[in-house]
């Protein structure tokens, strides 16, 4: 049965909600269906599951209202999509803006659920076959029958709409025709945190898996890409050791070529590092110049489509400005957004995405006079862009870290990410930003894997004059962070910062270990260090780290990656779209941003200046 | 070269032609038509002047869930109607406060501007921060707490940005829902709020992302003492209120005082 159906404005105002089911609802999943669905531009979805809530929205763009139904999970109901239309449909006939209270709207809205109750109930006995697909069936979908299961995202190249959005006046045809719905495309979009299973498996079979061997030959001396995953051919090599199984004590001797006197020639002092201001405290001079738009590319979107309406009449329109805008009319301008954001190195399934929402949120708007479809959309996503790039919380490292030593506890910050994007030297990079605001700071070389990573390490923490925490190598890593950490308590350090090894998402022991790593230390800040190269691959990295660490999470609280560093920022020079792709998948903000190899080259995010860069 | 030296021959002639034909012009059309530039740049200067001073524009800010869209109806309807949720848009209104309808004579709308809370919002805030006479910081008196350090960062952010510093605007903090039994008192909430800033001061540069241009590199409070609201250049005041119940009368006298009716 129905749980709730809400009416509010988009600012908020709750103007109806149904007296006749009013039961209390756990928990507050409105609050939360907006906070981490609608304003996370995620509204092109279908639905949202809160608890034991399934939680299903429109939107009437132009009066500037939602419409929400919250129902059972383990409840199929198969008119919701049909319930929200209609009661859209009949509450725009009554909508006041100076009106409040829209009681009379009970007895519309009755009939309106008996109604559409009795048409699920039709459907449901004129079906001849009940296919169980993956066992949920939504009813009100559109849904082409040649999407293809692994495209399913995928606009229908005939211009048909895809089976994303409710409240659809098509839906009537395909239901009235009994078209067979598979919708195993709409089916595990579960997630509050963006990491979506359905995606992975998707991934998977289309065959993109994590970066070759080959790519990572040029990158910082490691080519642990390609021997972790191969166990070792020759007999005489020994297998490297790398979860937690305790090796015997001679191999350990054998590989650990620590150097306990340190390195020859460099046990004099080395002048500390001081290379001036980190440009983290230098505001970037952002010149704001006026909108460019090309006026080239939006007329020839406009042409093809504007054959159904006559060229006089599209014109006529887009100066008075009356029309509705219609999934037709955003069809070619969102088209020609995507490509453009694509083209941008923004990953595929995330412009996709974002169009959707862009469509949810400007679908039935009136077009304001003497603009086109272009500009309206284009302001559209501007917006969204904007809103996703914004940090959820703040990201303020300084006051965490006074708020820590308050506490009298370090502030402890681990570095993960993949093979080669380059952790070590970011991390230096922050130690010297830290150590310029006075903060002392500490490191921990965790990295017990990469030959020369404990003495790259070493080799900063003597530059920059901090303590290093080290263990040599073959340790285990949890075992070390842990250490060092108690190490900071004891000596004073404010910061602990946690290198680890680099590793790929597909990697499961290695996952394992990272994930008891975290769990064992509890850590401030888990910081994700992405390079700003990587393209489709920055989604599937992020959200299988995401998953293996919710999955392997212990009991208590789950920690997810709480930061982005992205780096490699000055070898792109416009393609910025890795940047949007990472914080959409994951919902964490950019906290730094890696622009050179010196120490001062660590920067912030500028959002406006990359929203510009991605829409121009 | 040739061009340039017919170019600057036709120039010269008409250099001198130029006074000659002023000349011709009868004098009364001369003056006529100086006096009209000079009375409407004058007029121009004048509205332009006299606009500045007279903003009503009042802001309501706040963390997410603090009570802001509920103040708001309060205000303008003295009804809180069914109850909100997280507002994904500002809610704007220029009306006379709902107690004030029974007030006779002409007194002077407030335009009301709801600004939404949640954090991806922010920008929302600063477009309406230069034209803002007043700001209303709406605190949460219930969850005070644990949403502390997030208020103080918010109205740090507000109190050091260069419209407010420039403008002096001043600022009520409003200790929303007090009605219930929980809920802190204001002075308590003044202490904490002070408290939190100073640690907001210790930092010498913030690591937030810039979410505006508009650099914020003001700082409040003097130096080497502990931080207090007196010591920023602007008002900044406290009041309790509760929406739910809707009294606002503390509210709405702090907005009256700054847009006379």
């Amino acid at each position: 049965m129905l749980e709730q159906l809400l009416i509010f404005t988009r600012g908020g105002l709750i103007l109806w909600t149904c007296k006749e089911i009013g039961n209390a609802l756990k928990g507050s999943p409105i609050d939360t269906l907006i906070r981490s669905c609608l304003l996370e531009e995620r509204s092109g979805e279908v639905s949202f599951n809160y608890g034991a809530y399934t939680l299903k929205w429109t939107f009437h763009n132009d009066l500037g209202l939602v419409f929400v139904a919250v129902y059972q999970k383990i409840l199929q109901l198969l008119y919701v999509d049909d319930l929200l239309s209609m009661v859209k449909q009949s509450f725009s006939e009554i909508y006041d803006p100076k009106r409040m209270r829209y009681d009379d709207f009970d007895e519309t809205f009755r009939q309106l659920r008996v109604e559409a109750e009795a048409r699920a109930e039709e459907m449901k006995r004129t079906k001849q076959v009940v296919k169980p697909l993956n066992g949920v069936k939504k009813q009100g979908q559109v849904s082409k029958e040649e999407t293809k299961k692994s495209n399913g995202e995928k606009k229908d190249d005939e211009g048909k709409v895809s089976s994303v959005s409710n409240g659809n006046h098509k839906m009537e045809d395909d239901v009235a025709n009994g078209k067979e719905n598979s919708a195993d495309n709409n089916n595990n979009n579960n997630n509050s945190v963006g990491v979506d299973v359905s995606k992975l498996a998707k991934l998977r079979s289309k065959g993109v898996r994590g970066r070759g061997g080959l790519r990572k030959a040029d990158s910082i001396g490691s080519n642990k890409g390609s021997s972790k995953v191969e166990p070792p051919k020759k007999a005489t090599k020994k297998n490297r050791v790398w979860d937690d199984a305790a090796a015997a004590p001679k191999q350990e001797e054998k590989l650990d070529f620590t150097d306990e006197h340190g390195d020859n020639g460099h046990v004099d002092v080395v002048a500390a590092a001081d290379q001036g201001e980190s440009m983290m405290d230098k505001e970037e001079v952002f010149s704001s110049d006026s909108e460019s738009e090309d006026d080239d590319e939006p007329i020839s979107d406009e042409k093809p489509e504007a054959k159904k309406k006559g060229w006089f009449s599209s014109v006529f329109q887009s100066i008075t400005g009356k029309a509705n805008l219609e999934r037709t009319d955003l069809e070619p301008a969102l088209k020609a957004l995507k490509e453009r954001l694509m083209t941008k190195n923004v990953a595929e399934e995330i412009a996709e995405k974002l169009c959707e929402s862009v469509e949810a949120s400007l679908e039935g708007k009136k077009l304001a006079s003497f603009t086109r479809i272009s500009s309206t959309v284009q302001g559209a996503m501007e917006e969204a862009l904007i809103r996703i790039l914004t940090p959820r919380r703040s990201i303020d490292i300084m006051r965490d870290v006074h708020a820590a030593k308050e506490q009298r506890r370090p502030y402890v910050v681990v570095f993960v990410g993949v093979n080669g994007v380059g952790k070590s030297t970011n991390l230096a990079k922050v130690a010297y930003w830290l150590q310029q605001h006075k903060v002392s700071v500490m490191m921990a070389a965790c990295d017990t894997f990469r030959s020369g990573a404990v003495e790259q390490l070493r080799t900063h923490a003597r530059r920059l004059q901090i303590p290093i925490f080290e263990k040599g190598y073959e340790k285990d890593p949890a075992v070390v962070a842990k250490e060092a950490i108690q190490e900071a308590t004891r000596n004073g350090s404010d910061v602990v910062l946690v290198d680890t090894a680099g590793r790929m998402q597909d990697n499961e022991p290695l996952m394992r270990a990272l994930s008891k790593l975290i769990n064992l230390n509890k850590p401030d800040l888990v910081l994700f260090v992405g390079e700003a190269l990587v393209g489709n691959d920055a989604v599937d990295q992020l959200s299988k780290f995401n998953q293996k660490l919710s999955d392997l999470s212990t009991s208590g609280s789950t920690r997810l990656i709480d930061g982005i560093l992205l780096t490699k920022f000055d070898t792109i020079d416009d393609k910025v779209g890795a940047a949007l792709s990472m914080v959409y998948i994951s919902g964490a903000p950019v906290m730094f941003v890696g622009c050179g190899q010196s120490y001062t080259d660590l920067k912030k995010l500028n959002v406006k200046a990359i929203v510009k860069t991605l829409l121009k | 070269m040739e061009n340039l030296e017919d170019l600057k021959l036709m120039v010269e002639q008409w250099t001198n032609q130029g006074p000659e034909y002023l000349q011709k012009i009868p004098p009364f059309q001369l003056y006529a038509a100086i006096g009209l530039l000079l009375l409407t740049t004058v007029l121009l200067l004048s509205f332009r002047l006299v606009r500045r001073t007279k903003s009503n524009t009042v802001l309501l800010s706040g963390l997410s869930g603090s009570g802001k869209t509920v103040l708001f109806y309060q205000l303008r309807d003295g009804s809180s109607h069914q109850g909100s949720v997280t507002s994904m848009e500002p809610n704007e209104g220029t009306f006379v406060f709902h107690s004030e309808h029974a007030k006779k004579g002409k007194i002077k709308p407030v335009h009301l501007v709801d600004a939404p809370g949640h954090s991806r919002l922010r920008p929302k805030l600063e477009e309406f921060l230069p034209q803002a006479a007043a700001i209303v910081f709406v605190v949460d008196a219930l969850e005070f707490l644990p949403n502390c350090r997030a208020a103080s960062e918010y109205l740090y952010d507000i109190l050091t940005n260069a419209n407010v510093v420039k403008k002096k605007i001043p600022v009520l903090l409003c200790c929303n829902k007090t009605d219930k039994l929980t809920a802190h008192t204001k002075e308590f909430i003044k202490k904490q709020m002070e408290k939190e800033m100073q640690y907001e001061k210790l930092r010498a540069s913030r690591s937030a992302v810039s979410t505006a241009d508009i650099a914020n590199d003001y700082t409040i409070g003097i130096e080497g003492e502990v931080f207090s609201f007196s010591h920023c250049c602007n008002r900044v005041t406290v009041a309790e209120a509760s929406g739910l119940n809707g009294e606002t009368v503390q509210v709405q006298d702090f907005i009256r005082e700054y847009i006379k009716p």
